[in-house]
């Protein structure tokens, strides 16, 4: 009893302890949260005057309408609205076609191997670990063979070659765990390649289509490096813009702007994560097949 | 012609046989069964007559046609696999439609087959559940009317029992020989469980290592086996192995057997055993002809008396079931429990030599 009783103490210190820690780590990471925003919502003589963490007096979003359509980079002075629809034009197509072709290379690797399937899994899965930078130059050529160079199309061709890699394995992993007899009863129903996939194999694949469009989404979004180098002028990505805006040097420095342009530039991928999330059901086929 | 032939089939990966030359004969209407231990090709057999796996070499007729290079949809087969492979995402009414409706049967018929089939397995209440909605038994009902709604010339079934708990195996084996009693159809049937085989089967092939041991009626296989490996697969408790010493007795041959302290001499009339005479034989007796000593067979011929000493015994209920040491060797023995007696107790048992079956030691092959 008296053990008991103990262990019980022990454990509640120990509960109290995890829970101060996680606050504190919680506290940690928030808190550059809270400037940016809190200094979005100030007017500039505030930010030069006040404290950092101090709650804006009368807050108002000037700085979020000036980020989003009247911030200058270089020469225009016209936000970052252009260069967010420049991004949701090649991100969706982006993300859209690596996730079905993903899908598809991942049925195929896994349910219909070949004689050097796995070579090829193996190949791709190599993929995954070229830097970036490696591939700049090469593609750079490939994409004024293909004659699509400082285009929307060619900044989409480069990111689906990129993520092929990734969503592949994704899928390729995830449908190894569908057992194999449920392909086979397909079969003797009567059913083919595609009518399987389409039919059987795509409608269990939600909780991992999920995965891959919350990967690529942030990735693609996010990625700066094959922004500025293989799209030029009008047609860059926002987080490109987004550089060109916070490090323009002329006039003085907007803080209040900067911060409200970085948060705009984060929130679509923080949007697919909460919309999407949601159905990031894990078990959807839990039970189907055995008992 | 039957409904399905198997003449001389081979698989082979690379150098590796994994079936050396299957020949089966399957007549309309019959219930096989392939029975025999994990690895032994059956699973690998049934995937080549479904046409999931490829031919080696040899043919696979279905209903007189030959169907090496048919695809599956084409051989007029069903199948119901171990994990019951229903479409998680489909109801239990899609998942028995969905061949209807690739084979492009018109709605109207679909729904009627439907209602048929839910009507024979008498699950009409389940036929908008998904398939994770239901236990184990109904889903394995649900791949069963999947099968049944596709009418084909043959049935295979890859040990479709093997995921249910005991009480609900022993059920739906029944289902399944009431099934096949009413549908009337050929079904092939792979299982490792030799009750299942010898209780629904009216053909069984015993299997090992990618060759057909035996193929013949449960009756013929559990009392004819033709080697030692059949012999001590099917049955339960397995048929008992006693090393004995072939003798001369009374100019007749006899078998000596050593047991409660005790060499007896048990005369026995087999042919092909003089050959053995001086030598060792492996004498098999089911546990069952083994039991007390009733006292009006004591004496009647190929009835035997020994007293042996229990070493173990375990009840089962119906009977109790004694290990005694005979030659060295353990034999179990099925005693009625009114005449059991309990370990470290002597009693006298009675063996009923009328059945007893004879290997040679080395080559494992029945003698007699």
């Amino acid at each position: 009893m008296a053990d008991q009783m103990q262990s019980q103490g022990a454990s509640r210190f120990g509960r109290v302890l995890v829970y101060a820690l996680l606050t504190l780590m919680c506290l940690y990471y928030l808190l550059p949260l809270y400037v940016m925003i809190s200094t979005s919502l100030k007017p500039l003589d505030e930010i030069r005057t006040g404290n950092l963490l101090s709650l804006p007096v009368s807050p108002n979003f000037e700085a979020w309408i000036k980020a989003w359509s009247g911030a200058c980079s270089g020469v225009t002075c016209d936000g970052l609205k252009g260069y967010f629809w420049n991004s949701i034009r090649f991100v969706v197509p982006s993300v859209l076609i690596t996730t079905i072709v993903g899908a598809f290379n991942g049925y195929v690797l896994s349910m219909w191997r070949f004689r050097g399937s796995d070579v090829m899994f193996t190949a791709l899965l190599i993929g995954c670990f070229i830097p970036f930078q490696v591939i700049l130059l090469p593609m750079a050529r490939t994409l004024g063979t293909l004659g699509i160079a400082n285009s929307t199309t060619g900044l989409i061709f480069v990111h689906v070659v990129y993520g092929l890699a990734f969503t592949t394995l994704f899928f390729r992993n995830y449908y190894v765990t569908v057992p194999d007899e449920l392909v086979k009863a397909a079969k003797i129903d009567g059913a083919g390649f595609f009518r399987i996939f389409w039919r059987i194999i795509l409608p269990l694949s939600l909780p991992i289509i999920v995965v891959s469009i919350i990967w690529q989404f942030t990735q693609i979004w996010n990625d700066f490096l094959f922004g500025v180098v293989f799209s030029s002028g009008e047609q860059q990505p926002i987080t490109v813009a987004l550089n060109n805006l916070v490090n323009t040097s002329t006039g003085i420095k907007e803080y209040n702007v900067d911060m409200a342009a970085a948060i705009i530039a984060a929130l679509p991928t923080l949007f697919v994560y909460f919309v999407a999330g949601k159905y990031f059901v894990r078990g959807l086929t839990a039970g189907a097949v055995k008992g | 012609m039957g409904a399905l032939s198997i003449r001389d089939v081979r698989k082979s990966y690379g150098t590796q046989d994994i079936l050396k030359g299957i020949n089966i004969e399957v007549e309309d209407g019959e219930f096989l069964i392939l029975v025999g231990p994990s690895g032994c090709g059956k699973s690998t057999l049934l995937s080549m007559i479904a046409g999931l796996d490829s031919i080696t070499s040899g043919e696979v007729h279905i209903g007189g046609r030959l169907v090496n290079n048919l695809s599956p949809k084409d051989r007029d087969i069903a199948m119901v696999f171990q994990s019951y492979a229903l479409y998680p995402n489909m109801t239990v009414r899609q998942n028995i439609s969905f061949g209807l409706e690739i084979r492009k049967v018109p709605k109207a018929e679909q729904d009627k087959i439907v209602a048929q089939v839910a009507q024979i397995l008498q699950m009409e209440q389940l036929l908008d559940r998904k398939p994770s909605q239901l236990s184990g038994g109904q889903r394995q009902r649900v791949a069963m009317g999947r099968a049944i709604a596709r009418d084909p010339t043959l049935f295979l079934f890859d040990e479709p029992l093997s995921n249910l708990d005991a009480k609900l195996r022993v059920e739906m084996r029944t289902e399944i020989k009431l099934l096949h009693k009413r549908v009337g159809k050929t079904i092939v049937y792979v299982t490792h469980d030799q009750i299942e085989a010898m209780t629904l089967g009216d053909k069984i092939a015993v299997m090992k290592a990618g060759e057909v041991m035996q193929y013949g009626t449960p009756q013929q296989i559990y009392d004819n086996p033709v080697n030692l490996f059949v012999a001590s697969f099917m049955g339960s408790p397995s048929m008992n192995f006693i090393p004995c010493q072939v003798v001369s007795v009374n100019n007749k041959l006899g078998l000596k057997i050593e047991t409660g302290g005790q060499t007896h001499v048990f005369p026995v009339d087999a042919k092909g055993l003089e050959n053995y005479m001086g030598k060792e034989v492996i004498v098999g007796i089911r546990p069952e002809k083994i039991t007390h000593k009733v006292d009006f067979l004591a004496g009647a011929p190929n009835f035997y008396v020994a007293e042996s000493l229990i070493e173990i015994a375990e009840p089962t209920g119906a009977d109790t079931l004694l290990m005694v040491k005979m030659n060295g060797k353990d034999v179990v023995c099925r005693v009625h429990p009114d005449h059991a007696r309990t370990h470290g107790e002597r009693m006298p048992l009675m063996f009923d030599m009328s059945k007893t079956v004879y290997f040679d030691p080395l080559t494992e092959l029945r003698i007699a």
